[in-house]
C-alpha cells in the first residue's frame, strides 16, 4: 500500500541552478511534519512543485497513490491539497467571506444558467456556502470583520484568513508556508496551538515550512532539513536538534550551541 | 472639508466646463446654461466631497469651498477664453474647427458677436461678467449643499445623508424632466438656446440624476415608488423626444449594451480587451449578411438567408459567442499588456476581413438595406423604435450582469482579476472562467451589433474601427469600472454629449483625452463607481495595517 503522501527523487532546476536535487519525502495521514532549512534552501520551491505552480524536472510526487506530476494547480487542489503563502496572497479587494467563498469553489456545483435563472439549487447552495464561510471565520477566530476587505484586516488576521480560505476547499493535506512569519512570541504560540487543533479536530495532515524553532520543535512529529536543495537530515525534533550537519548548515562550521539549547517546547 | 478639496473640485469643474465649451455649449445654448452647469457641478462636487465618510464639515468651510470652486472655474474659463480670443485677434489660426467655434463661443460667453471678437473688441467686461457669474454660481452651489444637511459640523455618511438632502437628490430627476417639458411649451425660451439641443441636455441630466436618485433610495417602499416613477418617465420619454434626440439616445443605448459587455471582461475579470469592436462587428455583419437582400448569402444561398431581426439576432449572438471563445483560446495564457496587444490585433483583423473579403462581405461597399426589426407588425426601424429596443436590450443585459456578478462565477472573475495564480490554486478552472467572460462579453456586443446594423440600415467596415473599442473602454472607465449605472453615465458623457455639436466630432477625442487624464487623477474610481471599486480605491477610511516584512 502506498503511503499517504510521498515524494521520490524530486528535481527542479532554474536554468543551471539546481533548486531541489533528488529530494525524497513522505508523511503519514494525520501527522504534522516540518521542512526547515536556511534561507534559499529550496523549501518554498518544494511547495510550488507539489501544488503544480512549477513543473518538475524529475522524480515523482504521489498523493494517496495518485501521481501529481504535470497536473495544473486547480486539479491538485481538487484532489485535496491546499496551501498558504509565505508572503500573504489574499484576494485583497474582496471581503473576508468572499475570500473563503472562492476557496470553496471545488465544492460548488451551480452552473452559469443556474445563476442566471437563480434556481432553487443555486439559491440553496449559495446560502449554505455563506453559512459555512461565516462558520469557518469563527473557527479560525476572526468572526468580527467578515465583511471587511481582506486588505484591511490586521496582519495576524490576514494569516488566519488565508488558512481559513485554504480550509474552505476541505483539504486532506495542508501546506503552510511560514504561518508565524512576522508574529511575536505570543501570536506564534497561538498559531501553534491552532495548527494542532486543525490536525486534532479536522484530521488534516499538515506540512509546515517554518523558521521559528519554538514552533517547529513544539509541534512537529518529524522534521526534514533542506540545504542547497538537498535533504541533509530527517528525524524527530530531538534527532534534528543534535544533528551536527544541521547545526553546521544553520550556524556554519565551528559553531556548536544555538539550536541545541532551544527548549523542546 | 479642507480648502484643498475646494481647489481640486474647482479644477474638475473647470475641466468639465472647458470640455462643454470646446463642444460648443455656449454657442448652442447661450451662456446662461454654461453658468447653470457651473452651479450644478459645484453643487455635485460639494456633495461628492461630503459623501466621503468621516468628512467633517462646517458651515463656513462649505461656503468657502463653493466660492473656491466658482472662482477657480470662472477664472480658468476667463483665461482660456481670453487666450484664444487674443490668438484669434492676432490672426493666429489655432485650428480650422476651433477657429470657427471659438470666436462664436467667446462671443456667446461675453455677449459680443463673432465679428467683434475677431476685430479684437474689448472682451474684458464680458469676461468679468461671466467670471462673477461663476463665482456666484459656486457660492450658491456651496450654500445649497448646506440645505442638505441638518445642523453643522456633523459627520455625513452618504449623499443626501439628511432627510432634506435625500429628498433633494430624489427630486432632481423630476426637476430636469420638468425643465425638458418646459421647453416643449410654446413660446418658452431659455437663454436663446437651440431647443433641440437644450432639450437633449435636460434628458441627459434627467437620466443621470435618475441614476443617482435610484442609488440614494432606501430599500423598501421608497425604492419601489421612486424606481417605478422613474421607470414610467423613461418609458414615455421616447414619445416626447424628437427625431434628433431619439437618434442620439438610440446610439447611447447601443453603447450601454456594449459597455455592459466590456464591463464584464475588463471590469470584473480584469482581462484588458482592446479588440472588443470585433464582436460588435461580427454581430452586425452576421445579421446584415443573413438579412440584406443583396448580400452574398441571400444571392447565392437563398435557403439560409432572408431572416428577420428576431431570427437573425440569436444567430448573431451565437456567432459572437463562437468568435469570443475562438479569440479566448489562444490568449488564455496571456496577461495584461500582452493580452491588450493581441486583442487589439484581433479587432483589426476582423475589420480587415470585412474590408477585403469583397465577394462575401461587399468590401468597402458594405452591406446595404438591412431590414428593420418588426414587432407585432410595428416597424421599429426608426430612432424611436431603436431607442425602445435598445432600452429593452440594456435592461436584459443589465439583469444578466447583476445575476452573474452575484454568483460564484462573478466571484471567480474578481478573484481572477485580483491574483490569477492564487485563483487557480483555489481550484478555479481558469480556462472555463476566462472563456465564459469572453463569451458573455462577446454575446452582449454581438446583440448590440445586430441592433446597430438595423439602426444604420447600411453598414461598412469603417463603422468598426479601433476607435469604437477605445470609446467603449473609455466610457466604462469614466463611468466607473464594474458599475452598471456607471456604464450608462459614461455612455451619456462620451457618446451623448459630443453629439450635441456634431461638427467637432473628430475633435472630441482631444477633449476625451483631457477628460480621461483629469478623471483618472482626481476620481480614479469613475463618476458613479460600484460600491466595491469605491472601497478599493478610497480605502474606506480604515488605516492600512502595517504588514511586517519577512
Amino acid at each position: 500500500m502506498d503511503s499517504f503522501f510521498e515524494i521520490h527523487g524530486l528535481h527542479k532546476r532554474f536554468g543551471g541552478l539546481g533548486a531541489v536535487n533528488d529530494f525524497d519525502f513522505q508523511c503519514d495521514q494525520g501527522s504534522i511534519v516540518s521542512i526547515i532549512g536556511p534561507n534559499g534552501a529550496g523549501k518554498t520551491t518544494v511547495f510550488n512543485c507539489i501544488t503544480g505552480f512549477y513543473s518538475i524536472d524529475g522524480g515523482e510526487i504521489r498523493f494517496k497513490g495518485e501521481l501529481l506530476n504535470d497536473r495544473s494547480p486547480d486539479r491538485i487542489t481538487r484532489i485535496g491539497i491546499a496551501r498558504t503563502y509565505q508572503n500573504i496572497r489574499l484576494f485583497s479587494n474582496m471581503t473576508g467571506v468572499e475570500n473563503i467563498l472562492v476557496g470553496m469553489e471545488p465544492h460548488l456545483r451551480s452552473t452559469y444558467f443556474g445563476s442566471l435563472l437563480r434556481t432553487k439549487f443555486t439559491r440553496n447552495e449559495e446560502r449554505r456556502a455563506h453559512t459555512e464561510a461565516v462558520r469557518l471565520l469563527e473557527f479560525v477566530g476572526i468572526p468580527r470583520h467578515s465583511d471587511d476587505l481582506a486588505k484591511n484586516f490586521p496582519y495576524g488576521d490576514q494569516r488566519r484568513l488565508e488558512i481559513a480560505r485554504a480550509l474552505a476547499s476541505k483539504p486532506e493535506l495542508l501546506l503552510l508556508d511560514e504561518p508565524t512569519a512576522g508574529m511575536n512570541i505570543r501570536e506564534s504560540a497561538e498559531t501553534m496551538h491552532f495548527i494542532q487543533k486543525l490536525r486534532d479536530e479536522l484530521g488534516i495532515t499538515i506540512i509546515l515550512i517554518e523558521h521559528d524553532m519554538r514552533v517547529v520543535m513544539g509541534i512537529s512529529e518529524r522534521i526534514t532539513v533542506l540545504d542547497y536543495g538537498q535533504k541533509i537530515a530527517e528525524g524527530t525534533p530531538k534527532d534534528i536538534q543534535n544533528n551536527p550537519r544541521v547545526i553546521e548548515a544553520y550556524l556554519g562550521r565551528g559553531a556548536a550551541s544555538g539550536i541545541a539549547t532551544y527548549p523542546a517546547t | 472639508m479642507r480648502s484643498k478639496d475646494g481647489i481640486r473640485f474647482g479644477l474638475i469643474t473647470f475641466g468639465i466646463i472647458l470640455y462643454l465649451d470646446l463642444l460648443g455649449l455656449p454657442l448652442t445654448s447661450g451662456n446662461s446654461v454654461t453658468v447653470i452647469f457651473a452651479f450644478l457641478i459645484g453643487l455635485f462636487s460639494l456633495l461628492f466631497l461630503r459623501n466621503r465618510p468621516g468628512q467633517t464639515r462646517t458651515r463656513s468651510s462649505t461656503i468657502v469651498n463653493g466660492l473656491l470652486i466658482g472662482a477657480i472655474s470662472g477664472v480658468g474659463l476667463m483665461s482660456v477664453t481670453y487666450f484664444f480670443a487674443s490668438l484669434q485677434a492676432d490672426g493666429v489660426r489655432v485650428n480650422q474647427v476651433f477657429a470657427q467655434i471659438l470666436p462664436e463661443n467667446t462671443g456667446a460667453l461675453t455677449g459680443l458677436s463673432k465679428a467683434q471678437v475677431l476685430d479684437g473688441a474689448n472682451i474684458w467686461p464680458g469676461l468679468f461678467k461671466i467670471g462673477l457669474a461663476f463665482m456666484l454660481a459656486g457660492f450658491l452651489g456651496g450654500s445649497a449643499t448646506l440645505l442638505f444637511t441638518e445642523g453643522t459640523g456633523g459627520r455625513v455618511q452618504r449623499l443626501g445623508g439628511s432627510s432634506v438632502g435625500h429628498y433633494v437628490v430624489l427630486a432632481l430627476p423630476l426637476l430636469f424632466f420638468g425643465l425638458f417639458m418646459l421647453l416643449k411649451v410654446e413660446g418658452v425660451q431659455l437663454g436663446g438656446a437651440d431647443e433641440n439641443i437644450l432639450g437633449l441636455l435636460f434628458v441627459f441630466l434627467f437620466i443621470s440624476a435618475s441614476l443617482f436618485a435610484f442609488r440614494d433610495t432606501r430599500p423598501g417602499i421608497e425604492r419601489k415608488v421612486i424606481s417605478l416613477l422613474l421607470l414610467a418617465l423613461i418609458i414615455i420619454l421616447p414619445q416626447l423626444t424628437d427625431l434628433f434626440q431619439n437618434a442620439v439616445l438610440s446610439a447611447v443605448v447601443i453603447f450601454v449594451v456594449m459597455g455592459l459587455g466590456l464591463n464584464i471582461v475588463v471590469g470584473y475579470a480584469g482581462l484588458l480587451d482592446l479588440g472588443y469592436v470585433a464582436f460588435f462587428g461580427i454581430g452586425a455583419y452576421t445579421f446584415g449578411l443573413l438579412s440584406a437582400p443583396e448580400s452574398y448569402i441571400l444571392v447565392n444561398l437563398p435557403a439560409f438567408g432572408g431572416v428577420t431581426f428576431w431570427s437573425g439576432l440569436p444567430i448573431a449572438i451565437l456567432a459572437g459567442v463562437i468568435t469570443g471563445v475562438l479569440l479566448g483560446i489562444p490568449v488564455l495564457r496571456m496577461r495584461g499588456d500582452y493580452l491588450a496587444i493581441v486583442t487589439l490585433g484581433f479587432g483589426e483583423i476582423i475589420r480587415l476581413l470585412f474590408l477585403n473579403l469583397r465577394d462575401y462581405t461587399g468590401g468597402p461597399g458594405g452591406v446595404l438595406n438591412i431590414p428593420a426589426p418588426i414587432v407585432f407588425g410595428i416597424d421599429l426601424g426608426n430612432p424611436k423604435g431603436i431607442f425602445y429596443l435598445g432600452m429593452i436590450f440594456s435592461s436584459i443585459v443589465a439583469f444578466v450582469t447583476i445575476r452573474l456578478r452575484d454568483s460564484r462565477l462573478g466571484r471567480s472573475w474578481i478573484a481572477l482579476r485580483e491574483d490569477e495564480d492564487v485563483a487557480q490554486a483555489m481550484g478555479l478552472n481558469l480556462v472555463v472562467i476566462k472563456l465564459l467572460a469572453f463569451a458573455t462579453g462577446a454575446a452582449f456586443a454581438a446583440a448590440a451589433g445586430a441592433l446597430y446594423a438595423s439602426r444604420q440600415v447600411n453598414i461598412f467596415p469603417d463603422n468598426f474601427t479601433l476607435l469604437v473599442s477605445i470609446d467603449v473602454l473609455s466610457l466604462i472607465i469614466i463611468g466607473g469600472l464594474g458599475s452598471i449605472e456607471g456604464v450608462i453615465l459614461g455612455s451619456i458623457a462620451l457618446i451623448g454629449l459630443p453629439e450635441i455639436l456634431r461638427s467637432v466630432n473628430e475633435y472630441r477625442i482631444v477633449a476625451f483625452g483631457a477628460l480621461l487624464v483629469v478623471m483618472m487623477i482626481l476620481r480614479p474610481e469613475g463618476l458613479l463607481p460600484s460600491a466595491r471599486r469605491q472601497r478599493e480605491l478610497r480605502g474606506e477610511g480604515i488605516a492600512e495595517q502595517p504588514t511586517s516584512s519577512e
